[in-house]
């Protein structure tokens, strides 16, 4: 439940077996790479930057081909693979997927050769498509598109772009040539903004015709084939044919190669862990015969650590403490209960260096805030249910997402519990459809009160939970402060504020205005109140002259002081924030409500019972979702805003062991 | 004409005021945020759940008006009992259908764009998805504290003696 002790780890090992070493380090994955900027001059670096970089194509070139073979042979839709988690391999698996590497890597080559193929295919396929398509007009012609003539006659074969009929084709030639006399001219195709011709004349016209249809638009055709457009259109057919045929067979070659698709996934995982295993050599320092390895290993893992390395590898381990001053990876460790939410306050930022993991004391308050805003026993038992579901089937998944659903469940029990408190099982639906179907009145009591009934209760409420947040936070920030024996500021800048807010509360709960306007069931007495105004005036004085005792002027501290004790707004604004609690909970209640009147509204009978379970399935699984979401999201500013603000900067920096961050296998120590 | 029969009319633009215009502020704040979105995934398909929360972060107002609108309707008696309102009630229920109505519509709006920033810096670093949800979240509360003074002030307009 802490924040774990860190060690600095010094291993000298011999060069040979550095790699060996790495593996393993890698494997058990329990020590964060930290090498000095410099060494001594016998030290030097090796550069691995360019194996890396081929190991990481690598890994680039493996996911392409599972890509490109998941294409064509898609994989078996199981279970989403954040359910399985990844596969566990033993090491002996491990050291086969390294042996086949190579091997695999090459299909890897082939897929993609393969798959360049197909597309280039595809193109080529396309391509004599469009040359049929350009065709398709001059189909009509039974000779060469090429011919231009024999000795005595002249050619021409092309088209004019608009559509023309014969007789106006041979008006326009007759009119534009008067003096040709023997022109023939034969339409071949005519459609809007093209009419293809073939015109045949005495060659001593040559010329002169050839001018007078350019004077017309006559354009040759841009690919004339060598035969007639018949046979060349089958011609082109029969290539598209062996185009396909072979586009078919690539096909079947990558189907082929579908049993592979997990050996391609463990070499991709294979070449990200050597790729890693390289990074960080690069990064040690080597003398001709010696490898030292620097870093940070949690205290607890570090004797197991340097017994190994101790016996396999004969390396030289030294572990120390590290100084006070330098900065340490910070690495939580919490009970059962707690540690699910160790991501909520990652996700602040992990505890400087003074300060404790807040975990433990956050997992309570955000488990109860939570509840009170989901606040709907059905939906509590859901998330419970579903959560504990996918927690006891499924153990492979991974720790984080384990951690996750944890904190789901604990928050569904609470969720649960004031749903209760507050009598809402899916909203009012027992009542409705005891209405509705059954004719009868039915009232759910809440064991405690129902939140729309009495509002200011349940607010008042929500302020009170919310100050014991507050004051919790205040705690934290007084019990780190003592551990590190300021006393004087634990004074200052936390029992004032309690003397001061705890003295204005009390206060306002004596008097007769607040009373009555919240009808409070009971009122301090006044006595109370005027202990608890002396209280809240040392609180002042207190934070005024303490509040700015960085500055030496007395005026500026006396001013920074009033400024300080301005802060009591800050207080009541927290404070206000906690109306959310009510505010949330109560659009739960309500918008469920909404559901079950309008799953109502056909009334009873069989129709009546279809239409409402529609009504009452949808709704709700919407209600949840929204609400789930509005839970989570406010009860995290709830922490990181109003609680972590009274005690909690963080700025650590997380452990990042060297560690084999693979996506489809992990291995598995066979003891 | 009576004054008063105009209070059920009064109260009924008030329930659809608060639906109307949170409704209309959320459609376009997770529009936007939905195309930020959209834009994150084909660069990285695997930040969906993270930029989706991102994305309904605003949509959250259109559901508190709703809320609102439907108290209101059953406090008016539009869905039943009865709706002989007075004309001051009437007035009243409006009045307390605005804060939520306003603040809603605007407040979505403002969310979006904090939303919008959020996925793009969810985009650069996915393991910020902590901070990214808190900032949008942050425009959020003033939605809150709208619905909590909306939805005290329906809830107790009916118990008034006018």
């Amino acid at each position: 439940m802490a924040v774990l002790e860190m060690k600095r780890i010094n291993i000298y090992a011999l060069k040979s077996s550095r790699k060996k070493i790495l593996e393993l380090l890698q494997r058990r994955g329990v020590l964060e790479i930290n090498s000095p900027k410099q060494a001594e001059d016998l030290f030097d670096r090796t550069d691995t930057e360019p194996a890396r970089l081929t190991f990481e194509k690598n890994v680039q070139l493996l996911n392409s081909a599972v890509e490109l073979l998941d294409q064509y042979a898609p994989p078996k839709k199981g279970l989403p693979s954040m359910l399985t988690g990844r596969t566990p391999i033993t090491t002996k698996q491990y050291e086969e997927t390294a042996q086949t590497a190579p091997e695999v890597t090459k299909i890897a080559s082939r897929l993609m050769a393969l798959g360049k193929k197909i597309t280039d295919g595809q193109a080529e396929v396309l391509r004599l498509e469009a040359q049929i398509d350009a065709l398709q007009p001059w189909l009509g012609l039974d000779i060469s598109m090429r011919t231009i003539g024999t000795s005595s006659t002249s050619v021409f074969i092309g088209s004019f772009p608009e559509e023309l009929t014969e007789e106006e084709l041979k008006n326009r030639l007759a009119a534009a040539l008067p003096e040709v006399s023997a022109l023939e001219a034969e339409i071949i195709s005519s459609r809007s903004q093209q009419t293809c011709v073939f015109l045949v004349c005495h060659a001593k016209y040559g010329m002169q015709v050839e001018i007078a249809l350019r004077g017309m638009g006559f354009t040759y055709p841009a690919a004339p084939s060598k035969v007639s457009p018949a046979e060349r259109e089958k011609n082109l057919r029969e290539r598209i044919k062996a185009e396909q045929e072979e586009i078919d067979t690539a096909k079947k070659e990558i189907i082929s190669y579908a049993e592979k698709r997990e050996s391609l996934l463990f070499t991709a995982d294979y070449f990200t862990m050597r790729a890693e295993k390289y990074r960080v050599l690069g990064e040690l320092w080597q003398s001709p015969h010696v490898v030292q390895i620097t870093g940070y290993v949690p205290a607890e893992n570090a004797p197991p650590l340097q017994q190994e390395l101790e016996t396999a590898f004969h390396a030289y381990v030294e572990l120390e403490t590290p100084p006070p001053e330098e900065e340490l990876p910070v690495k939580l460790k919490n009970n059962f209960f707690s540690s699910p939410v160790e991501g909520v306050v990652e996700g602040f930022s992990m505890p400087g260096k003074f300060e404790r993991d807040p975990s433990m004391v956050m997992s309570i308050c955000y488990y109860i805030l939570f509840g009170m805003m989901l606040s709907d026993a059905a939906y509590g038992l859901l998330v419970v249910l579903a959560c504990g579901f996918v927690l006891l089937k499924f153990k492979n998944i991974e720790e984080s997402l384990r951690k996750s659903l944890r904190m789901f469940f604990f928050c569904g029990i609470s969720t649960t519990f004031w749903g209760v408190m507050f009598g809402s099982y899916f909203g009012d639906a027992i009542p409705v459809i005891a209405r509705t179907f059954f004719n009868t009145e039915i009232t759910v009591e809440p064991l405690w009160f129902g939140p729309l009934d009495q509002p200011m209760r349940l607010m008042l409420f929500s302020f009170l939970l919310g100050i014991i947040h507050l004051f919790v936070g205040l705690g934290v920030q007084f019990y780190q402060l003592v551990k590190r024996r300021k006393f004087a500021d634990a004074l200052y800048d936390v029992v004032f504020w309690y003397f001061l807010v705890g003295g204005l509360i009390l206060l306002l709960l004596s008097t007769d205005m607040f009373h009555d306007m919240m009808n409070l069931s009971f009122q301090l007495p006044a006595l109370v109140g005027q202990i608890s105004a002396v209280f809240a005036g040392i609180g002042a004085v207190g934070i005024i002259l303490t509040a700015g005792r960085e500055s030496k002027n007395p005026g500026k501290r006396l001013l920074k002081g009033l400024y300080g004790l301005y802060g009591v707004s800050s207080w009541l604004s927290d404070i206000l924030s906690y109306s959310r609690l009510l505010a949330l909970g109560l659009a739960t209640g309500v918008i469920a409500q909404v559901f079950n009147q309008m799953g109502s509204m056909a009334g009873g009978g069989v129709i009546g019972a279809i239409f409402f379970t529609i009504v009452f399935v949808v709704g709700h699984v919407l209600n949840l979702a929204i609400n789930l979401l509005g839970a989570y999201v406010h009860t995290n500013r709830l922490q990181y805003v109003e609680f972590f603000g009274k005690f909690y900067e963080g700025g650590g920096r997380k452990f990042a062991p060297f560690a084999a961050n693979t996506k489809y296998f992990k291995i598995t120590e066979e003891k | 004409m009576d004054i008063n029969s105009f209070g059920i009319v009064f109260a009924l633009t008030g329930a659809i005021l608060a639906s109307l215009m949170g409704g209309i502020g959320s459609a376009i704040g997770v529009s936007m945020t939905g195309r930020a979105a959209a834009g994150v995934l084909t660069d990285n398909p695997s930040l969906f759940g993270k930029v989706l929360i991102l994305q309904l972060l605003p949509g959250t107002q259109g559901i508190y008006g709703l809320l609102i609108g439907f108290i209101t309707l059953t406090q008016i008696g539009i869905l039943g009992g009865s709706s002989d309102i007075s004309a001051a009630k009437g007035l009243l229920y409006l009045a307390a259908c605005l804060p939520m109505a306003v603040v809603g519509w605007i407040s979505a709006f403002q969310q979006a764009k904090a939303s919008v920033a959020s996925i793009a810096l969810v985009a650069k670093k996915p393991d910020q998805f902590g901070k990214a949800m808190i900032l949008p979240a942050m425009v959020e509360t003033y939605a809150v504290l709208a619905l909590l003074i909306s939805l005290l002030s329906v809830a107790s307009i009916g118990g008034l003696n006018l």
